[in-house]
């Protein structure tokens, strides 16, 4: 499916109130084929496959578009090829691997490859053993962090690369770059989503 | 704004120099161009002028490839910075570059430097806070380092000059050991920190939680603007609304028409004349050239922050001065003092789900020093206090929650929960042991002698340290939050960015190396007005304490140089 398409089919579906059932139809209709529409940087083919499905069953199009519909996936890659030394490289290869292996085993094939069932059991097992995030402080967590394991921190790259991707931002976050005064109390409901900024 | 003379080169003799143009560099230049002083300011790095160079300060995260995250280069390149947790992309031209500008860690030290002109008063945290003479007799009571020179009536009346000028919003509050400054409008508290300032004041008297002091407009001030609440701050703000050189005191220093500042210019020593008994200039290393020149002045103002400009008086040897210009004491170089951080409480608060904030206010809240004030609050497992800061929010990390799919997306676009967290900063004793040195083994690139830091926290910061987290842990569940996390993350320090001391004010040349009025013991034409001069810590931020000892020196200085006794 073309991505720009699809995001403009997005916007347009905004209006139509699609909830849970056909909006599962939808991605599967989308993931049937190997969707693979880009070249990847640091990822191979196989891993791409796993990280664009992985990030599409997290954040799955709903009336707001879905990280594959901004791009999320082709972010990670290209926040893995130039952000990470190569041990980290070296360290997600690995984990990716290992993932799949875990899916093999348990579903018969890798994680992309499994059906929508499949996916969903997995990364309910793989909620079920990943640590926590500790909360953090102007930059930087509290207290002792323990490792929170590759899924849990593979989901919160994956929520900061949705978020900060222009369209979430702008659209579908409440963009306001210039607030000009400071309200330290208004009422949650006059405002609908978080602040972007 | 052509700040940049190109006639600098040629003329070598001013009437001051001032090396630096950081947040005390900035006011030296202000102060003596404004008294009529031909003033040449060194800058170790670039131009950065007032918004025409604020490159980032508009931008969106997705504006950045990476969303302003760092490259593996630029993480290299910022391998000892990087350990605050501060650098992105917006700001990452803004602070040092780690690799080209080495220094040596004997024990682990965060030396965060920021080498443009207005250097760290862009990038600082604003917190603005008087000291009082609970800090200022703090040595001579308790016995730890020497007393300082001066008394807050000495300084009381340089802190209104430069608040009238600088712009502090704030709220006053009458307590004696933090006294009130010259306030613009406080900011204002959202709803959940109004609720919990309640609960923790009725809770434990004694203690107070207030909307933190603030170098940001809160109203219009001599043509700049107020505060937008952006909080994009750090990348240099188009309305010039928070306190900066580049902003504020560089701008009027320039309206005088008497300031030429020079860029690339790296101070390699000031030039001491052993038969005049007074330095009478400056030689720089030209950072893109590697041409040494130098300059001559009547008076030199020494700017460069706390650790740069000791390193350059340690590297201003001569006969009479052997040890470093101002190192009669064996003084030089010691007492390095920071304050700790990171050590504190954060949890949830409940009951306010239907309630929000509108804007990103750079600020937060502020509960002042309670301990060790009196008989009554002495505590017997330490010496001096801490103030914490800290602010509620709405957060939570989405990441954390063990669901994902199409709820899970929408939940996640909505409101965090509103958290809560306080962090202490603790006063540091200043020890002889802990000192920066120069490493003459080990040159950087333009062959100068590096710094190697010696320095560690003592005893008696690690039991305030230790208390700090239980008062705060104490506070928030007395004030109803919820899973109450308690936290010492200060590992090392350098952490908190307020380095002081290593070339202490003093009443006694024997112990010290700069007098009351900062003028350096056996060079009185040279003045040190930045965190070298601190002679103890306190718990508050310093950046206001040394603007109000830069003007006050420099007040001094021109009248001295009038008199003709320089």
């Amino acid at each position: 499916m073309d991505r720009r398409k699809a995001l403009r089919q997005t916007s347009w579906l905004a209006g139509a109130a699609i909830t849970g059932p056909a909006i599962l139809s939808l991605l599967q209709s989308c993931q049937s084929a190997s969707r693979l529409d880009w070249q990847p940087t640091f990822l191979s083919n196989d891993e791409a496959e796993f990280i664009a499905a992985i990030v599409d069953t997290i954040l799955p199009r709903t009336e707001t578009p879905g990280a594959l519909d901004v791009g999320v996936d082709i972010f990670i890659d290209k926040l893995w090829a130039q952000t990470s030394d190569e041990a980290g490289q070296a360290q997600v290869r690995s984990d990716i691997a290992a993932f799949d292996a875990t899916c093999k085993q348990a579903y018969g094939s890798a994680f992309a490859k499994c059906s929508p069932e499949d996916q969903h059991k997995a990364l309910e097992v793989a909620e079920a053993n990943a640590g926590t995030f500790n909360p953090g402080v102007w930059g930087k967590a509290v207290g002792v962090q323990k490792p929170v394991g590759f899924y849990r921190s593979l989901k919160s790259t994956a929520i900061w690369a949705y978020i900060t991707s222009e369209e979430i931002g702008k659209n579908v976050l409440n963009y306001d770059p210039i607030p000009g005064g400071y309200d330290g109390c208004i009422a949650v409901d006059s405002v609908g989503n978080k602040w972007s900024l | 704004m052509a700040y940049f003379n190109i006639d600098a080169d040629k003329q070598v003799t001013y009437d001051a120099i001032v090396i630096g143009s950081g947040i005390s560099g900035g006011w030296a230049a202000k102060e003596l161009c404004e008294k009529g002083l031909k003033t040449l300011v060194l800058e170790r790095g670039r131009i950065v002028q007032h918004v025409k160079d604020y490159d980032t300060m508009n931008d969106d995260p997705w504006d950045y490839e990476l969303r302003g995250a760092l490259t593996a280069a630029e993480q290299k390149k910022h391998h000892k910075g990087g350990r605050t947790g501060w650098g992105s992309k917006d700001t990452e031209h803004l602070w040092a570059d780690d690799e080209a500008n080495p220094y040596t860690e004997v024990k682990p030290f965060m030396w965060l430097r920021a080498h443009q002109m207005g250097g760290r008063s862009m990038l600082w945290g604003k917190q603005t806070y008087r000291w009082s003479d609970l800090d200022f007799e703090a040595n001579a009571k308790d016995g730890h380092g020497v007393d300082w020179p001066i008394r807050y009536k000495d300084i009381e009346p340089w802190y209104t000059y430069v608040e009238k000028f600088a712009g502090i919003s704030g709220a006053p509050l009458g307590l004696p050991h933090l006294p009130d400054s010259h306030f613009l409008p406080p900011m204002d508290m959202n709803c959940v920190e109004k609720d919990l300032k309640a609960r923790i004041e009725k809770t434990f008297a004694g203690r107070h939680m207030i909307i933190g002091r603030v170098a940001h407009l809160t109203e219009p001030l001599n043509g700049r603007g107020k505060c937008q609440y952006r909080n994009r701050c750090s990348r240099g703000c188009p309305y010039g609304a928070y306190f900066s050189s580049n902003a504020v005191t560089l701008p009027a220093a320039h309206a005088t028409g008497n300031m030429t500042i020079r860029p690339y210019s790296i101070v390699q020593s000031i030039i001491y004349d052993d038969t005049k008994g007074k330095a009478t200039g400056v030689r720089i290393i030209d950072s893109e050239t590697n041409e040494v020149i130098e300059y001559n002045a009547k008076i030199i103002f020494c700017n460069a922050s706390a650790l740069s400009s000791t390193q350059i008086l340690l590297n201003s040897t001569s006969d009479r001065h052997p040890a470093g210009l101002g190192n009669d004491s064996g003084e030089l170089g010691h007492n390095l003092m920071d304050h700790t951080y990171r050590v504190g409480a954060i949890g949830r608060v409940e009951g306010h789900d239907d309630s929000y904030y509108k804007g990103r206010r750079p600020n937060g809240i502020y509960i002042p020093r309670y301990v060790n004030l009196d008989e009554a609050t002495k505590s017997d497992k330490f010496l001096r206090g801490w103030g914490y800061q800290g602010g509620a929010g709405r957060g939570g990390n989405p990441a954390n929650e063990t669901s994902f799919g199409a709820s899970f997306k929408d939940n996640m676009l909505k409101p965090g929960p509103w958290e809560f967290f306080i962090t202490g900063f603790a006063e540091c004793l200043p020890y002889h042991s802990n000192k920066v040195s120069l490493d003459t083994t080990s040159l950087d690139k333009w062959g100068q002698p590096t710094l190697a830091i010696d320095a560690e926290w003592g005893e008696n910061e690690l039991a305030a340290n230790r208390q700090i987290q239980i008062d705060a842990v104490e506070m928030l569940t007395a004030a109803g939050v919820k899973d109450v996390l308690g936290f010492d993350n200060q590992h090392e320090m350098g952490n908190g960015i307020h380095e002081m001391g290593t070339a202490r004010m003093g009443r006694d040349p024997k112990t010290s190396v700069l007098n009351g009025t900062n003028q350096v013991h056996g060079a009185a034409n040279v003045f040190v007005t930045d965190g070298a001069c601190m002679t103890s810590s306190s718990c508050v931020n310093p950046s206001l304490t040394y603007m109000a000892i830069t003007a006050r020196a420099a007040n001094h200085a021109v009248s001295e140089l009038n008199k003709q006794n320089l």
